[in-house]
């Protein structure tokens, strides 16, 4: 697909280098314990792709992102999965009886009744966007910690706990979306320690082994920045413990590089620490991606 | 304010909860504080939920140790022990203890929905974290239970689970599946039916069987359930029990610090201490601006590096004045809470001994932090 109507010159052939990353899939789950910078990331990402030219949709969980910049070709919906299955009824005619439900706390009883049903249900609105044109990139700023192998075998438990019935196609349909890398990837986000590096390696051999979907670039947060050698002797003695100190950091933070380059064969975006938050956060991340992008293979 | 307060809640608490946000340290200063406690020559345990691989080998806590207690082996006149907390092996001994008959038991632990129930991972984890401390204030082997609690936003919800837990019991629903079954569901009263029906189409009906097969089964049991729940609830609110929020100073970190104030103070619960944890270190004497006109003066390499030091001072100085607003919005809600510091250091927690080193950066005076 290429893209004849993009605002300017420049705009178009913008949108001709970013093109292949943001078009490779429709739906990009964007996942990592807390504390990476997952859900800056994935509103990084969504305002780098509307500002390249790509109608874009940023899905939250819960609560909608803070600071997120406005751009024309940027919506954002919030889903809660707390309140997935009362929207499900709804769509289904029973939105009368799902009020009620709701009031009465019962909601929670059938949730308990079939556990991964609100994540189940989650996917399958994002599903239902991906069926919505003329959005063309849907970023989802995933569940936090590690919750996001649930979400995503969510359908295959629940296909078993239930057996036959409409949540069973709906987990089909949704399993369908999660297994197919041209509609679905996951996108990890870690920060270069060797911690949660450990747990990325971790959850990426899962998600690809036991849940099939397949990985976008590993995304690695807050870098610090290389420290160059120079002989100790030259520094004023007052600073060198903080030339050490910095030195180990840098180590510390390569040797984790290292094992997440041995480990997993997908390509890495770095993006450098930023101490601001909100919009301007926001900014840095989009323009250190746009290159960490513009850098890939 | 006290000049050791984590010496003095070491040595006072019979539990201590640790709460943030994923990537504070959290679960490194829960065991830095039950290390603290075993050198004051007490016992101390931690029960952790998913701790990091790396801090868990450090621990001694190995993949797949369940509920099992471990005692790390330190040179300290006190014990520290450590433990995972097995949502479905909890739930499974606290049947097996509340169940009139032994076959009873199995009956409840052979149905499909108590099976569903115990490995989904919302409520039932906060519940079984609850009875979990439960059994262990009742266990004499230790002197402090530190709690350390997942890193997510929800982390308190356990404090409420033994009330949530009384609702769902009470609820006409769950009465209605308790009752006799008069040839399934057919017999049910006019008002309840829509409700059934909304229930089947969406989790089809052999799953509301099993549900109500499981409530019969389980019924009676909910007393002792709901009698040891409001036992924890109220040792939770204590004066013996210490909840500490330990924080990074980054936005994000202190954004969620914000959150568990506004939380405790919700329920009702005070909040003893700060810890101000992965600040960034200072070094030498020199200031931030006489670094940068030091990196201006110099060419290449060594320009850089004066750089980099100056931006490390930078954020060492924009750290500082963060947290200190923390502290002070914080001392709002809660005026008695005290505050302790531990520097980032330059590698991850990896080994008891930097456990200990983060315990020592912890119990030093203030003025020395």
């Amino acid at each position: 697909m290429i893209r004849l109507f993009a605002p300017t010159l420049n705009g178009l052939s913008f949108v001709m280098e970013l093109h292949p990353f943001f078009t490779a899939q429709r739906v990009l789950i964007v996942a990592g314990k807390g504390g990476v910078g997952k859900s800056t990331v994935a509103a990084s990402l969504a305002h780098l792709s509307a500002r390249s030219g790509f109608r874009t949709l940023l899905v939250t969980l819960d609560e909608p992102a803070n600071g997120l910049p406005t751009h024309e070709l940027l919506e954002q919906i919030t889903v809660s999965p707390g309140r997935a299955l009362a929207d499900y009824l709804a769509t289904k005619g029973l939105g009368l009886i799902s009020r009620q439900l709701a009031k009465s706390g019962i909601m929670e009883l059938v949730a308990t009744t079939a556990p991964g049903l609100d994540d189940l249900l989650v996917l399958g609105r994002i599903k239902a966007f991906e069926n919505q044109r003329p959005t063309e990139v849907i970023i989802v700023d995933g569940p936090a910690a590690g919750h996001a192998l649930d979400l995503v075998r969510a359908p295959v438990q629940l296909k078993k706990a239930l057996g036959t019935g409409p949540i069973s196609q709906q987990a089909d349909e949704v399993l369908a979306m999660l297994s197919d890398p041209a509609r679905c990837r996951v996108m990890l986000v870690t920060t270069a320690a060797i911690t949660p590096v450990t747990e990325t390696c971790e959850a990426a051999e899962e998600l690809m082994e036991k849940a099939h979907i397949a990985l976008a670039p590993i995304v690695v947060n807050k870098c610090n920045p290389d420290v160059p050698r120079v002989d100790e002797a030259i520094l004023l003695p007052s600073i060198r413990e903080a030339y050490n100190y910095l030195s180990l950091r840098a180590e510390a933070q390569s040797e984790a590089i290292g094992v997440l380059t041995d480990s997993l064969e997908q390509s890495q975006l770095h993006l450098t620490q930023h101490h601001s938050d909100g919009t301007a956060l926001i900014n840095a991340i989009s323009d250190d991606l746009e290159q960490a992008i513009r850098d890939l293979p | 304010m006290s000049t050791q307060p984590v010496i003095d809640m070491c040595l006072s608490a019979r539990v201590i909860v640790t709460c943030g946000t994923g990537g504070v340290g959290k679960t490194s200063v829960a065991a830095a504080l039950g290390f603290e406690i075993a050198q004051q020559g007490k016992r101390a345990i931690v029960i952790t939920i998913d701790p990091a691989r790396r801090l868990a080998d450090a621990i001694g806590l190995g993949e797949g140790t369940g509920n099992e207690i471990q005692r790390v082996p330190l040179d300290t006149t006190g014990e520290l022990w450590v433990t995972m907390l097995d949502v479905q092996e909890t739930f499974d001994s606290l049947v097996r203890d509340t169940s009139p008959t032994p076959e009873r038991a199995k009956e409840v632990m052979d149905n499909s929905f108590y099976r569903s129930l115990s490995r989904s991972l919302s409520g039932t984890r906060d519940y079984m974290a609850a009875e979990r401390l439960y059994d262990l204030c009742e266990d004499e082997r230790f002197d402090v239970i530190i709690v350390d609690t997942p890193p997510s936003r929800n982390a308190l919800d356990f404090l409420e689970s033994p009330e949530r837990l009384a609702r769902f019991l009470k609820h006409p629903i769950v009465k209605f599946l308790v009752a006799p079954s008069r040839g399934g569901f057919r017999l049910v009263n006019a008002a309840m039916q829509p409700v059934l029906k909304a229930i089947s189409t969406v989790v089809g009906g052999d799953t509301l069987t099993g549900t109500a097969a499981f409530l019969r089964a389980f019924d009676g049991m909910e007393e002792e359930f709901s009698r040891r729940a409001l036992v924890v609830a109220a040792t939770l609110r204590s004066a013996s029990s210490s909840f500490v929020i330990v924080t990074a100073p980054s936005p994000d970190a202190l954004t969620e610090a914000d959150h568990f104030v506004s939380e405790l103070s919700r329920l009702g619960i005070s909040l003893r201490l700060i810890v101000a944890n992965r600040m960034p270190p200072h070094f030498g004497a020199l200031t931030a601006t006489e670094e940068h006109s030091m990196a201006q003066s110099q060419s290449g390499d060594l320009a850089h590096v004066y750089e980099l030091i100056a931006g490390l001072h930078d954020d060492a100085d924009r750290a500082d004045s963060d947290i200190q607003a923390f502290v002070q919005r914080t001392s709002a809600t809660f005026p008695s809470v005290s505050t302790a510091f531990a520097t980032e250091l330059a590698t991850d927690i990896h080994d008891m001994d930097s456990i200990g080193a983060l315990a020592q950066q912890l119990a030093a005076p203030p003025t020395q932090q």
